[in-house]
């Protein structure tokens, strides 16, 4: 590789820099250090005239490496640079430094101070321009193709999206039938109409106005063409890594050949079976030969093989008109490969057995919301009357009990978010079908948050529909009145009541789906503490996960409504259609890069990563050294941080790099304070110095600070560095505790600080002279009052004497 | 990740007072559900006692209406109470700490004094006479250990212990 | 054979010798040790709790460090002395702050709480260390026909995340050792509600309600007598019924048997030495039935 040559571009921003700092000075400083072969002085030097004297600088051969003091850096560098790009520089030969919100405004009181920190930083900013090295561009391969894992509203609507724009899409669903809650459900809020419906595909080119919505069964979104479905399905590993995932998928036996069967029901009329129906809340049996739900996907029956009698009995098989069942059908392992996978396995019904003295688990006429929506169901088993299971007997009055499980800390903590609503609507709908029902809701709060909610509870009131404010202690049986008693105390008349009902209905918390915790773990995602999938981060990266080709929509990472369901789907369809539509995925190779000499085999880093993106390769039967996936890799450097071994680095942070900075940084003091030089990630500690230097916070001169990707890349051997480069203190600012740009890499430096301030003690290096702080980009206040008090103290502790004698 | 929850002491001096002391650390996390109310026996029966009462108003800061009322006398410490509680709040435990700060006020029914006299003396709250000790050995039961008073008294000591004085009016 | 510090509590030793001598004779034929040890105090239940929360927990902490030094579990006749003395033996075992808060009090007479031992309620013991097999070998006197209903009492179950004895909502283990003796246990109305015992002398009106319900609901269910686990519970019930006849006319007539004195009777102690002439409601018609 050439020699550098160090090109520095000084931006005064219409001379409101030069009012403050010294140029002059400056620009003599920048001329006597070695390899600096071009300085530039202008107004703004990131777009316009500016921008191309740095073109032309490069074009010209005279600089191969760029140093540009300019403002608003995290701005203004995109622009610089694309064009450093275009100009044929590899764009990480830069490095961007400002020199206007870390140093004029900051030390505007101080402007003498503030001149000689300028020169501190932009000697750091050359000598770490000087061992740069270019990165290159990396692309993976991405297939056009997606696996949507769950067949409920979100899933399928996700499906339909993918397939509208082409890709090839799997839709997979654990069940023998498409539909999931929403089926079972009837009728969703707000509208009290269908619950299983979805936008029609745009390839239903038949349909008069491109705005109409479809009854599932008849949108035709099962026949589109590269929309692959997969009923009694589940997915059992996954290898492979973003952009190509190859996918296991066991797939259960129906024992109905789709393509013959037509749906005529004599395989059930005959079947001499019954079995409890499980999706009718067992108030009627089925037949082992079944088709539950009338108006999805498939049509096809399926066969309970763990109720049928299969070759002892097959009379199934002899009445079928068309041969379509085959009772020897075997468990199939299905292999895709696919770019990207959709999570969209929804939620369930907490088990209210647990809470015990509400006798879910042992008085049939205790029912939940779900199990009712099956008696309101006009296609249901009872045809639409409300009735006591136990004995079939119209029920008269019924009592509902809120938040069974649900913000309960014994159970679930949380609030379900969509309880109150379907409570609502169904005593709505059993009050409107029954007006002389005496209907009940024993509540806590009643939450009614989106649009039309409210109207909701108000026809609920005006309905006649009684509101008790108070949560029931005990659900009892009076087997003398044949009543239930429901024991509550409402709690606005401080009044006890003994509340007689036929039917009681819990609106149970919603919990995750079955299985979640199983494909969590086979997909590599992480749950929250509630135990449903983790977003990446809700706010700004909602339906991602921390894995890169991955994404969750629906009720899979939190209990949602209908229209909220819907949001999402169409938004992890947006998100996955943008990770595959390029089929290539396109990445900075600014990953991290294992020494394979120096490697331990110790097995840290894979577990430290926070994306998987480090495996162990076996070297010899033996011993193993550490691999990083690039693709997975984002550039975190927690791995460099935790490796006991020094073993690896971060392209484009190498210690090397950060040791010319540190040394720089503390080269030039010109302040009468003692120097502190303060890590800051470039997320949030960053980004805090930003905004104190843009809302003009003063804090002295004496604070140098060195970006790093996250302060968890931090060595300790590199805070006794710091030390040894001149420091009096050391600051570490990282992103706060849940809020890690990175995951993990805040906590881990905070630990490591811990740490180091044992090992400092022992080198006689007082341990308060290192600090970690936690904050946001708004609380620049912070930084501003951090390093005021880390200035002070360093201050009165005096002089550091290091062992070495300096 | 559960959000975190800063302190911040917001003018509450009672709830404060409640929460720095045995028994009264988990006040604040009641959302006035009332399933204390419908889990006490006792509520059922006497309206001047209903448990959730008790802590909105000691949530509320009347300190005065509680600790010198009747009502927080009324528990009988079954505990269903704290066993059902949603949110884990230790009301049983909480009725111990109001009646702890009763006491340290003045405030006690005077069958609290007998208690503690008894104790301090004897190191159990039921005497032992020697019509007992007699019966004891008539009915074959060894005779009963020397029980460790002076600890006990250290210990009460330590802890601030304050016997219940009697009053003219029987609460 | 196992050896246990027994703890009487106050109440016990004092006015219920039923009470100890049939856990005694139970537990000395059924191969378990009692040992009587120096300087326990009163257990400090919830009359004293109601003074000085700390005060009861550093108290209770000190006796079961004497049991600690001479490395015993702890079993409890008394439900509100099981119940003190395992919610503070639970309570420093788990909260770390709270131990050490306790040891410094302790410290101030020599002792220190180190977390080594269990309090066991008598049930406990019959259960885990006996066991219902060895139980059912050596009864010899089956109280077949006798209808029993059991009263777990408060402190027995509750606070049932410390206490730990079994399900709060759903115990079996009363029920359990009724059947080991061939008794049959009857389910009633309100069984797990409390008796209104400690009430007595601030609210008499509202404990005599609930011991009666007590007494109304277990006639109901048809049970020839109700069996205890505490003796706030027995007097609430036992001489509760004398009260119940003078304010409400009504006469129940429904014996109230400690499950030790069942036990021991089942076992084949002579009712003579068991002191069942303390009980108030008269318990001959129990024993003639037995016999």
């Amino acid at each position: 590789m050439e020699q550098p040559k160090v090109g520095v571009f000084l931006s005064d921003c219409g001379k409101q820099l030069s009012e403050i700092l010294d140029f002059d000075a400056l620009t003599s400083f920048v001329k006597a250090v070695p390899n600096v072969t071009l300085i530039a002085r202008g107004s703004e030097f990131w777009r316009g005239k500016g921008l191309q004297t740095i073109v032309d600088a490069i074009k010209s051969g005279k600089i191969n490496r760029v140093v540009v003091a300019e403002s608003l850096t995290k701005i203004s560098d995109v622009n610089i640079v694309q064009a450093v790009e275009d100009a044929g520089l590899n764009s990480y030969l830069v490095e961007v430094i400002d020199l206007k919100d870390h140093c004029a405004w900051p030390h505007r009181a101080t402007p003498k101070e503030a001149t000689e920190k300028a020169k501190a930083m932009l000697l750091s900013a050359i000598e770490r321009a000087k061992l740069l090295e270019p990165i290159e561009k990396l692309e993976f391969p991405a297939l056009k193709s997606a696996l949507v894992i769950g067949g409920g509203i979100a899933g399928m609507q996700t499906a339909v999206d993918l397939a509208d724009l082409g890709f090839e899409v799997n839709l997979i669903e654990k069940a023998p039938f498409l539909g999931g809650l929403a089926a079972r459900a009837g009728r969703f809020f707000p509208t009290d109409d269908c619950a299983i419906c979805i936008q029609s595909p745009s390839s239903d080119v038949k349909t008069i106005t491109h705005t109409s919505r479809k009854c599932v069964y008849r949108s035709g979104f099962s026949e589109i063409p590269n929309l692959n479905i997969l009923t009694n399905s589940r997915v059992v590993a996954v290898e492979g890594v973003p952009g190509n995932y190859k996918v296991t998928i066991e797939k259960k036996p129906r024992y109905v050949d789709a393509d013959k069967c037509v749906v005529c029901d004599k395989c059930a009329e005959v079947c001499p079976v019954e079995a409890p129906d499980e999706y009718n809340a067992n108030l009627e049996n089925r037949k082992a030969i079944y088709m539950n739900v009338p108006a999805v996907h498939p049509q096809v029956y399926v066969i309970d093989e763990d109720a049928c009698k299969f070759h002892d009995c097959a009379k199934c098989v002899e009445v079928c008109p068309t041969n379509a069942i085959d009772l020897d059908q075997k468990t199939e392992q299905v292999t895709l490969n696919v770019g990207s996978i959709v999570v969209a396995t929804g939620f369930r019904e907490f088990d209210s057995s647990a809470i015990k003295e509400y006798h879910y688990d042992d008085y049939p006429d205790v029912i939940t919301n779900l199990e009712l929506a099956r008696m309101i169901d006009g296609f249901g088993p009872t045809g639409g009357a409300i009735i006591r299971p136990s004995d079939g007997k119209p029920a008269k009055k019924i009592v509902f009990v809120q938040c069974a499980g649900s913000r309960d800390r014994r159970y679930n903590p949380y609030c379900s978010s969509i309880c109150c609503m379907i409570s609502l609507k169904n005593a709505s709908l059993i009050k409107e079908a029954n007006p002389d029902a005496e209907v009940s809701i024993c509540y806590i709060d009643i939450r009614t948050t989106g649009r039309e909610h409210e109207y909701y509870y108000e026809r609920a009131r005006d309905m006649g529909i009684k509101f008790v404010k108070g949560r029931p202690t005990e659900i009892y049986n009076d087997e003398e009145k044949g009543k239930l008693i429901v024991d509550v105390e409402d709690a606005l008349l401080k009044r006890f009541l003994d509340l007689e009902a036929d039917l009681v209905v819990l609106a149970t918390a919603m919990v995750p789906a079955e299985g979640t915790e199983e494909l969590a773990e086979i997909l590599g995602l992480d749950l929250e503490a509630d135990g449903f999938f983790k977003e990446y981060n809700a706010k700004l990266r909602p339906t991602e996960t921390k894995q890169r080709g991955i994404f969750l929509c629906g009720g899979a990472t939190f209990p949602k409504d209908a229209p909220t369901s819907s949001l999402h789907a169409h938004s992890a369809a947006m998100k996955a259609t943008k990770f595959l539509t390029s089929g290539k995925i396109v990445k900075d190779q600014r990953t991290a890069v294992i020494n394979d000499e120096y490697c331990g085999d110790c097995e840290f880093c894979p577990v430290t990563c926070p994306y998987g993106a480090i495996s162990l390769e076996p070297t010899t039967e033996d011993h193993f050294v550490a691999r990083v996936n690039d693709l997975l890799c984002e550039g975190c450097g927690v791995c460099v941080g935790t490796c006991p071994m020094n073993a690896i680095e971060l392209r484009h942070s190498r210690p090397n790099q950060m040791r010319a900075q540190m040394n720089a940084l503390m080269s030039v003091n010109g302040t009468s304070k003692p120097l502190v030089l303060a890590f800051c990630c470039q997320e949030c500690g960053h980004t805090a110095v930003d905004s104190s230097g843009m809302a003009k916070m003063q804090y002295p001169a004496n604070v140098r600070i060195i970006k790093v990707p996250c302060a968890g890349i931090i060595q300790v051997n590199q805070i006794l560095e710091a030390f040894k480069a001149g420091a009096q203190g050391v600051m570490v600012v990282g992103c706060k505790t849940d809020g890690c740009h990175y995951e993990v890499g805040s906590d881990k430096a905070e630990k490591k600080m811990d740490l180091a301030k044992v090992l400092l003690k022992e080198y006689g290096i007082e341990p308060e002279r290192l600090e970690m702080f936690k904050m946001v980009y708004i609380e620049g206040d912070q930084f501003a009052e951090a390093a005021k008090m880390m200035t002070e103290r360093v201050t009165k502790l005096g002089q550091l004497k290091l062992m070495d004698g300096s | 990740m559960m959000p975190h929850h800063t302190k911040k002491t917001a003018n509450m001096a009672f709830s404060d007072e409640v929460t720095s002391r045995h028994g009264g650390e988990t006040l604040m996390a009641c959302y006035q559900c009332g399933t204390c109310a419908s889990s006490c026996p006792v509520a059922r029966l006497d309206s001047s006692f209903n448990p959730r009462e008790i802590i909105k108003l000691s949530l509320l800061g009347e300190k005065e209406e509680v600790v010198s009322g009747n009502a927080i006398w009324l528990c009988c410490s079954c505990f269903n109470c704290q066993e059902r509680c949603p949110q884990n709040v230790e009301i049983a435990d909480l009725i111990y700490t109001l009646r702890n700060i009763a006491i340290e006020a003045g405030h006690s029914p005077n069958i609290y004094s007998d208690f503690a006299s008894a104790l301090i003396a004897e190191g159990r709250i039921v005497s032992i006479t020697k019509f007992v000790e007699k019966k004891r050995e008539e009915y074959g039961l060894p005779p009963l250990k020397p029980v460790g008073l002076d600890a006990l008294n250290k210990i009460l000591s330590a802890t601030g212990f304050t016997k219940p004085e009697k009053t003219e009016e029987s609460q | 054979m196992k050896s246990y510090a027994i703890f009487l509590g106050c109440t016990i030793p004092a006015r219920q010798p039923n009470y100890e001598l049939s856990a005694r004779k139970t537990l000395e034929k059924l191969g378990v040790d009692l040992v009587d040890l120096d300087d326990l105090t009163c257990c400090c239940p919830p009359p004293i709790q109601s003074i000085n929360l700390e005060s009861s927990q550093a108290i209770a902490a000190y006796n079961i460090c004497l049991a600690e030094e001479a490395g015993l579990d702890i079993v409890a006749l008394c439900n509100g002395c099981f119940e003190s003395l395992a919610m503070v033996n639970a309570a420093l075992k788990k909260d770390k702050k709270l131990k050490a808060e306790i040891n410094e009090i302790l410290a101030k007479v020599g002792k220190e709480f180190k977390g080594t031992i269990e309090v066991k309620h008598f049930l406990q013991v019959l259960m885990d260390d006996i066991g219902i097999e060895k139980i059912k070998e050596n009864v010899v006197k089956p109280l077949s026909n006798l209808k029993v209903a059991p009263f777990y009492g408060c402190h027995s179950l509750r606070p049932s995340k410390l206490l730990q004895l079994d399900d709060p909502e759903r115990p079996q283990i009363f029920e359990n050792l009724l059947e080991a003796l061939g008794a049959e246990s009857v389910e009633y109305r309100n069984k797990l509600k409390c008796c209104g015992g400690l009430l007595k002398g601030i609210s008499d009106d509202t404990a005599l309600s609930l011991a009666r319900d007590k007494l109304v609901n277990t006639t109901k269910a048809g049970a020839d007598c109700i069996s205890t686990l505490c003796p706030f519970c027995f007097v609430a019930l036992d001489i509760g019924q004398i009260q119940v006849k003078s304010k409400f006319n009504e006469v129940y007539d429904m014996p109230i048997l400690h499950y030790s004195e069942l036990i021991a009777l089942a076992l084949g102690v002579d009712p003579e030495e068991l002191a069942l002439r303390s009980h108030k409601v008269k318990t001959d018609k129990i024993i003639e039935k037995i016999a």
